[in-house]
């Protein structure tokens, strides 16, 4: 595996470094904690603690693995950490409201073409972000690191630090459960 | 379970990408002769397919920035730390090497104090002794009432 220079910045205390891997990871950290703890605020102040335990924790890490399972950990730890004080009962329970705050315009891809396209296809993806908002904090955590993260299993077994087998078998609960509440929610609808 | 079954189980897996080369080429030769497989198969690949597709929240460029500005404070601070102990260090080491070379200037001295004062005055080394803690008693109720400062500096900022 190749080294990431700018880790390798960051541990001998390059500033520069810094900016370049918060730039860098952004938007997929953000979306991490935001999964997880479904309220922006929370997610934007662990987004701050996780940059900051990584400048405490930088030269702790070994530059010849991988920096993003390692960040990724330190994030979910921080996340954990976080609901186990606030709200004991979401690491195991689902809530009901949606983590979700894009407008409609954000969820339009541009590969779907015509305005009907358009729609159909918000309205599907509103569809799955609500399932997916519902289920336990396990499974919307596997889910995001497996198809928005594109995390392979065996990352995705080091960030949640368990065996390989666990977080695949994690993943196929998960999509099981994230089917039957799209096919509970919308009977009869393009799911089935 | 039966090969069927077992199979069964992967196609979610197979919709995530999620199977090693030997499970997806064992699905792949059954999904070809199982109508059911094949079609549960196809019900999988829309929610893969729009999971994939999930739009991305993005942090504000006010978090951003904030968190850029904590983070390198917290970064100087650190190399602060860093230097402030590496100071110290040649400092302590810096005041070994003089007490251990102020031991013979010591000896000399007193020895023309004790020629002077008489043979009753034989604590040369007593008084070394004494004369050495008392500088690192001192040097240490120094560096506490510092350490003490500075982390009232801290809770100030």
């Amino acid at each position: 595996m190749a080294v990431d220079a700018d880790v390798v910045r960051l541990r001998r205390g390059d500033l520069n470094a810094l900016s370049e891997l918060i730039t860098r990871y952004q938007n997929r950290l953000y979306r991490y904690l935001l999964r997880i703890v479904r309220q922006p605020a929370e997610a934007e102040d662990l987004f701050q603690q996780t940059w900051l335990r990584v400048v405490e924790k930088i030269r702790s890490f070994d530059a010849s693995r991988n920096f993003d399972a390692w960040l990724f950990t330190l994030a979910r730890n921080l996340a954990i950490d976080h609901l186990r004080r606030i709200r004991p009962e979401s690491l195991d329970e689902p809530l009901a409201n949606s983590w979700h705050s894009e407008n409609v315009a954000d969820r339009i891809s541009s590969k779907d073409h015509t305005p009907l396209d358009h729609a159909l296809a918000a309205e599907r993806r509103t569809e799955i972000s609500e399932a997916m908002a519902g289920l336990p904090m396990i499974y919307r955590e596997v889910l995001t690191l497996r198809f928005e993260d594109e995390m392979k299993i065996e990352e995705i077994a080091q960030v949640t630090a368990v065996p390989v087998s666990t977080a695949k078998s994690r993943l196929r609960r998960s999509l099981e459960q994230l089917r039957d509440a799209l096919e509970a929610r919308y009977p009869g609808g393009t799911w089935q | 379970m039966n090969e069927h079954d077992k199979i069964r189980e992967l196609l979610a897996l197979a919709a995530a990408d999620a199977l090693t080369s030997a499970e997806e080429k064992q699905v792949g030769e059954h999904v070809r002769s199982c109508i059911a497989c094949s079609n549960e198969l196809e019900a999988w690949r829309p929610i893969a397919s729009e999971l994939r597709r999930l739009p991305t929240p993005q942090p504000s460029s006010w978090l951003v920035q904030a968190t850029l500005a904590r983070a390198e404070a917290k970064l100087t601070e650190q190399a602060e730390h860093d230097w402030n102990r590496r100071v110290m260090i040649v400092v302590v080491a810096f005041a070994w090497l003089l007490t251990i070379a102020s031991w013979p200037v010591f000896h000399v001295v007193s020895g023309r104090f004790e020629r002077l004062l008489g043979p009753q005055f034989s604590h040369t080394w007593i008084s070394f002794a004494a004369f050495t803690a008392l500088e690192w008693l001192a040097g240490g109720v120094a560096a506490v009432m510092l350490a003490i400062r500075q982390r009232g500096e801290r809770r100030l900022v």
